[in-house]
């Protein structure tokens, strides 16, 4: 476990500066010309997922209770929204929070990992829907996308269904952090004809398969697995090369860092919906010492992903998503830890479609149960679609059904959509 | 009134008979009777119905399901050949598979991935736990009995640590162990959170749920402070209690099976031990509840169970549970097909849980030996009444071993494991003579007059392995490919039959080294074949019998004739060909 408090006084002073310029420039694109918004319309949409996996502590994040019974030893720090406060844990993300808001009111009364995780994911308590991922790749990703269209960094976990029923070219593809995936170069032994004469002999063979009939979506899935692998074949030199020192400093060395980088890099070469996971926030012992050492990671380099989008001119059109499984329980237990917890508990969101600066909902005094407008995965679901400009109450045409694309029993938080 | 009263009677009589004539029920075949339900079930049947699939189909169908590989091309070549009427050879071939060793090895693989659903090996190693699998499928164990090993052994006595995999690679968490009980061994998931929204079901859930975990939550898991070793211990007192999702109410239960009767425990056994749980000590209660999960489970009364496992040995086979998800079994998702599922379930409890004869029966059946090849455009009510074959993706292992049957590579590490067996049995058989020899002058020195006319033991040195043995040797042999292709086609697919492929497994196919080490032309392997045949006709034939287990059609044939034209290069070509095959969606699903 390291500690990277990465505060250093001229980094910060860099920072600032960056955000102030970029700051600047926003204010700038919100005065273009109708004409020039239309283009800006048209731009491709992204989504960025960094997932707080094991459930990040809302009270040592976007919903601190200073002071009270639960509130546990951090203080609560001013933002760059006049009024709203979050958790002096993330002095980076708080100067930033003009470009974010805050949802207070989550209950997924659920405290399973597992169940948390598809909850948020799926926008359905249960059954086999796609991810937001795989339903975001359907949606937004070009047809002639130059990498697959939903890209998960991440230094482990498990494989999971991403895709349900739809397509798998729109399945999560996994990446074990900035390095060069297995079996990406061709072997020595296979000259460059060669592969290019059999693959097209081995694309006969499968199109006359799928011909006859039968399940088109397994055939069309095994047919997509090797377009995938062809697409990122051909984008070797994205995982080749180490970041510039520059760009070290700022993310910082970490694995979360340079899987940060990798994000970005993603991005800024047609990726379509990137997920990074920051792993290690399931606290049920020595919670305060465990978010002080990953929030202190999380929050800098969050922030320097989040400028660079900003200052690129993407962020207006990438949808951004700051979310975990679940929150933690407010109470403290015996080892000082806090334990499983979807019942009053927050995530943060912000770009494409997201009114920034906003707080929507809120827990009681003692953040043990939600005070005001309460949502779950559902509405957070229907949110993110609407905000990509996604009818999410329409349906997913799939061979012979029809399948509605978010829970038809939820709505979006309209007070979000910008 | 009348008629009833008597057709009454008429059944009455027919259980009796039927009662006292089990061998006359047994000998009954079940798989027309399977055809019957499955036909009767869609209107104007036949117009959607495919036909039977070709001989060569049904070979390359029927090896992988029964035996867990394709067939070898000297296989194929005398299955087709063979004149006599089809459903005669078709029926000899099923015999001939549930007969072999490699079926034993199928049946392993099956329980494995539905009894632990691909979880790493943590507590109990993984070889000990195959082991167990496999003997249990050579002897043909039946599943009440399997089931009843399993769920009741805690791991505590080495010689049967194996069974209590189940539990133990759970981490003996309560809730996943519960929760597993009832979606492994009953087909229902009581967790099911889309049923919380029904409050109904919810409290019918909540009960059971809490029923089985009554069975379990007396056990513990028990860390020996020597060894370090987990096991189940178990605690003689401990009542499961629960808050209604109706009214808040408080509720308390005895372990009880769905909605059978509460099973108290006995009087006077409330902290009775024949071993107190202690420190060091596993505890072992005088009456123990996990036992009597094992009966409770697999007792006649409790339908679920033989419901469950007739569903997914049929979705094992036909590519597509009656109740899909297996393990979602519930008053909202009824099977398809419920009177057939019934008749699966009732037979095989009545056959004594022989998984390998329902198997047989499966394989005999119309619906299973239906050509993929769909008859109409939309193939969705074809395909939901089994009115066509499905695709079933092979399992990761039926990949590995197809993919070694196919290159050759299979056929070398065969030679070479017999040339082991073989040269160990002379080496044991040699060692026997000579210590024999030695024992019978040590005894002639004692005692000559006792020696006298006996001649020592005579050793058997022609004795060759048993198939038995051969084939687990094999088995041992290619594990680490086996392995290999699990790590990299295993899929959290849940208890459903989906398919979904994957980059990092196309970059697998494509440019990984394992394929091209078993493609590079060796003197026995298939391309090696290939490139010292002349003719292009019969290079087309042998590829497409060894890898496709089907004769090429006309078009094929050019195809590979074209492509030997273009690539000069033999090995090349070869090479190429054999890879384009066997990474065709053709080889990735069985059909």
């Amino acid at each position: 476990m390291q500690r990277d408090h990465g505060c250093h006084r001229i980094d910060h002073a860099l920072t600032r500066r960056g955000f102030m310029a970029t700051g600047a420039a926003a204010g700038v694109a919100g005065l273009t010309t109708p004409a020039v918004s239309e283009q800006l319309e048209k731009k491709q949409k992204r989504v960025l997922q960094v997932y707080l996996q094991g459930g990040v502590s809302q009270l040592e994040s976007w919903d601190p209770k200073p002071g009270t019974l639960y509130g546990g030893p951090f203080r609560a720090i001013p933002t760059s929204v006049p009024g709203m406060h979050i958790c002096e844990l993330l002095p980076h993300t708080a100067q930033r929070m003009h470009l974010l808001s805050i949802v207070r009111g989550i209950n997924l009364k659920t405290n399973s990992h597992h169940d948390g995780r598809l909850f948020m994911e799926m926008g359905r308590r249960s059954g086999r829907f796609p991810y937001v991922g795989s339903v975001a790749a359907k949606y937004l990703m070009p047809d002639n996308a130059p990498l697959p269209g939903y890209l998960h960094v991440t230094t482990r976990g498990l494989t999971d269904y991403t895709n349900a029923f739809l397509d798998a070219r729109y399945g999560q593809l996994k990446l074990a952090g900035p390095k060069v995936p297995a079996n990406l170069v061709r072997p020595k032994t296979v000259t460059a004809d060669a592969a290019v004469r059999s693959r097209n002999l081995l694309k006969r063979l499968n199109q006359r398969f799928s011909g006859r009939g039968g399940q088109k979506t397994f055939t069309d899935s095994y047919n997509a697995s090797f377009d995938m692998a062809e697409k990122l074949m051909a984008r070797r030199d994205l995982f080749e090369g180490e970041p510039s020192g520059k760009d070290l400093d700022r993310y910082g060395r970490h694995p979360f860092g340079r899987n940060c980088l990798l994000a970005r890099t993603l991005l800024e070469n047609g990726g379509t919906v990137v997920k990074v996971t920051h792993h290690g926030y399931d606290t049920h012992a020595e919670n305060f010492n465990f978010h002080l050492e990953q929030l202190g990671e999380f929050d800098k380099t969050f922030c320097m992903l989040l400028d660079d989008l900003h200052t690129s001119g993407m962020l207006e059109s990438t949808l951004v998503m700051i979310y975990s499984e679940f929150g933690r329980t407010p109470k403290i237990n015996v080892r000082y830890g806090r334990d499983h917890w979807g019942t009053a508990w927050s995530i943060a969101l912000g770009g494409q479609g997201i009114v920034p600066g906003a707080i929507v909902g809120a827990t009681n005094k003692q953040g043990t149960a939600v005070s005001e407008r309460e949502v779950d995965g559902g509405h957070l679901f229907h949110t993110y679609f609407r905000a990509l400009g996604i009818d999410s109450t329409a349906y997913h045409t799939l061979d012979g059904r029809t399948v509605p694309i978010g829970d038809p029993a939820k709505q979006p938080i309209q007070e979000l959509l910008a | 009134m009348g008629v009833s009263f008597r057709s009454l009677i008429v059944a009455v009589a027919f259980a009796q008979v039927a009662a006292a004539l089990p061998a006359a029920e047994k000998a009954k075949s079940l798989a027309p009777e399977i055809d019957r339900l499955i036909e009767a079930a869609l209107p104007e049947f036949a117009t959607h119905a495919s036909s039977t699939c070709s001989d060569a189909e049904f070979l390359r169908r029927v090896t992988l399901d029964l035996t867990a590989t394709i067939p070898s091309g000297e296989a194929t070549r005398r299955f087709l050949a063979d004149k006599r009427p089809s459903a005669e050879k078709r029926d000899e071939a099923i015999k001939q598979l549930l007969g072999s060793p490699a079926h034993a090895r199928r049946m392993q693989y099956l329980l494995d991935w539905m009894l632990m659903e691909r979880r790493t090996s943590e507590n109990v190693a993984s070889a000990g736990w195959q082991a167990y699998l496999r003997k249990a499928a050579t002897e043909n164990r039946s599943w009440d009995q399997l089931s009843r090993e399993i769920l009741v052994d805690g791991g505590a006595d080495a010689k049967t640590r194996p069974r209590a995999r189940f539990y133990l690679d759970r981490e003996f968490d309560l809730t996943v162990v519960t929760r597993d009980v009832g979606r492994i061994f009953l087909g229902k998931d009581l967790e099911c959170a889309q049923c919380h929204n029904h409050p109904v079901v919810e409290a019918y859930l909540q009960r059971h749920f809490h029923g089985l975990k009554a069975f379990l939550d007396r056990s513990y898991l028990f860390t020996d402070p020597k060894s370090k070793k987990k096991s189940l211990g178990e605690k003689a007192e401990g009542d499961v209690t629960f808050t209604s999702a109706f009214d808040d109410t408080k509720g308390k239960t005895d372990p009880r099976v769905l909605d059978l009767p509460e099973i108290p425990d006995p009087k006077g056994t409330s902290k009775q031990y024949v071993t107190k749980p202690g420190k060091t000590a596993v505890g072992v209660p005088k009456y123990s509840r996990r036992q009597q999960l094992g009966q409770a489970v697999t007792a006649k009364e409790n339908r679920a169970f033989r419901l469950n496992i007739a569903n997914r040995l049929w979705a094992a086979m036909m590519g597509r549970g009656l109740v899909e998800p297996l393990d979602l079994a519930h008053v909202a998702n009824p099977p398809s097909h419920p009177k057939l599922l019934d008749l699966l379930g009732d037979r095989l409890h009545a056959r004594g849980y022989d998984m390998r004869w329902l198997l047989g029966e499966l394989a005999r059946t119309r619906a299973y030996q239906r050509s993929s090849r769909p008859r109409e455009e939309s193939v969705d009510t074809a395909r939901r009444h089994f009115a066509v074959g499905l695709l079933k993706p092979l399992s990761p292992e039926q990949y590995a071993w197809a993919t070694m049957e196919a290159t050759g590579f299979l056929e070398a590490v065969q030679n070479s494991t017999l040339a082991k067996l073989k040269s160990e049995a002379d080496k044991k058989a040699k060692d026997k003579k000579a210590n024999d020899k030695k024992k019978a002058a040590k005894d002639a020195g004692k005692a000559k007059k006792d020696a006298a006319g006996k001649k020592p033991e005579k050793s058997n040195t022609e004795s060759s392995p048993s198939p038995a043995a051969v084939e687990a040797a094999l088995s041992k042999a290619v594990d680490g490919h086996i392995k290999t292709f699990v790590t990299q086609f295993a899929a959290d697919g849940g208890q459903s039959t989906s398919f979904s492929a994957t980059a990092p497994q196309a970059l697998f196919l494509v440019n990984g080294q394992l394929l091209r080490e078993w493609l590079k032309p060796t003197k026995t392997n298939l391309t090696g074949r290939l490139a010292k045949l002349d003719d292009s006709a019969a290079i087309a034939e042998e590829l497409y019998i060894v890898v496709l287990n089907r004769l090429p059609t006309a078009s094929e044939r050019s195809e590979v004739s074209e492509y030997l034209k273009k690539v000069t290069k033999r090995t090349d070509a070869v090479t190429e060909l054999t890879w384009a095959l066997l990474l065709s969606a053709e080889f990735r699903f069985n059909h």
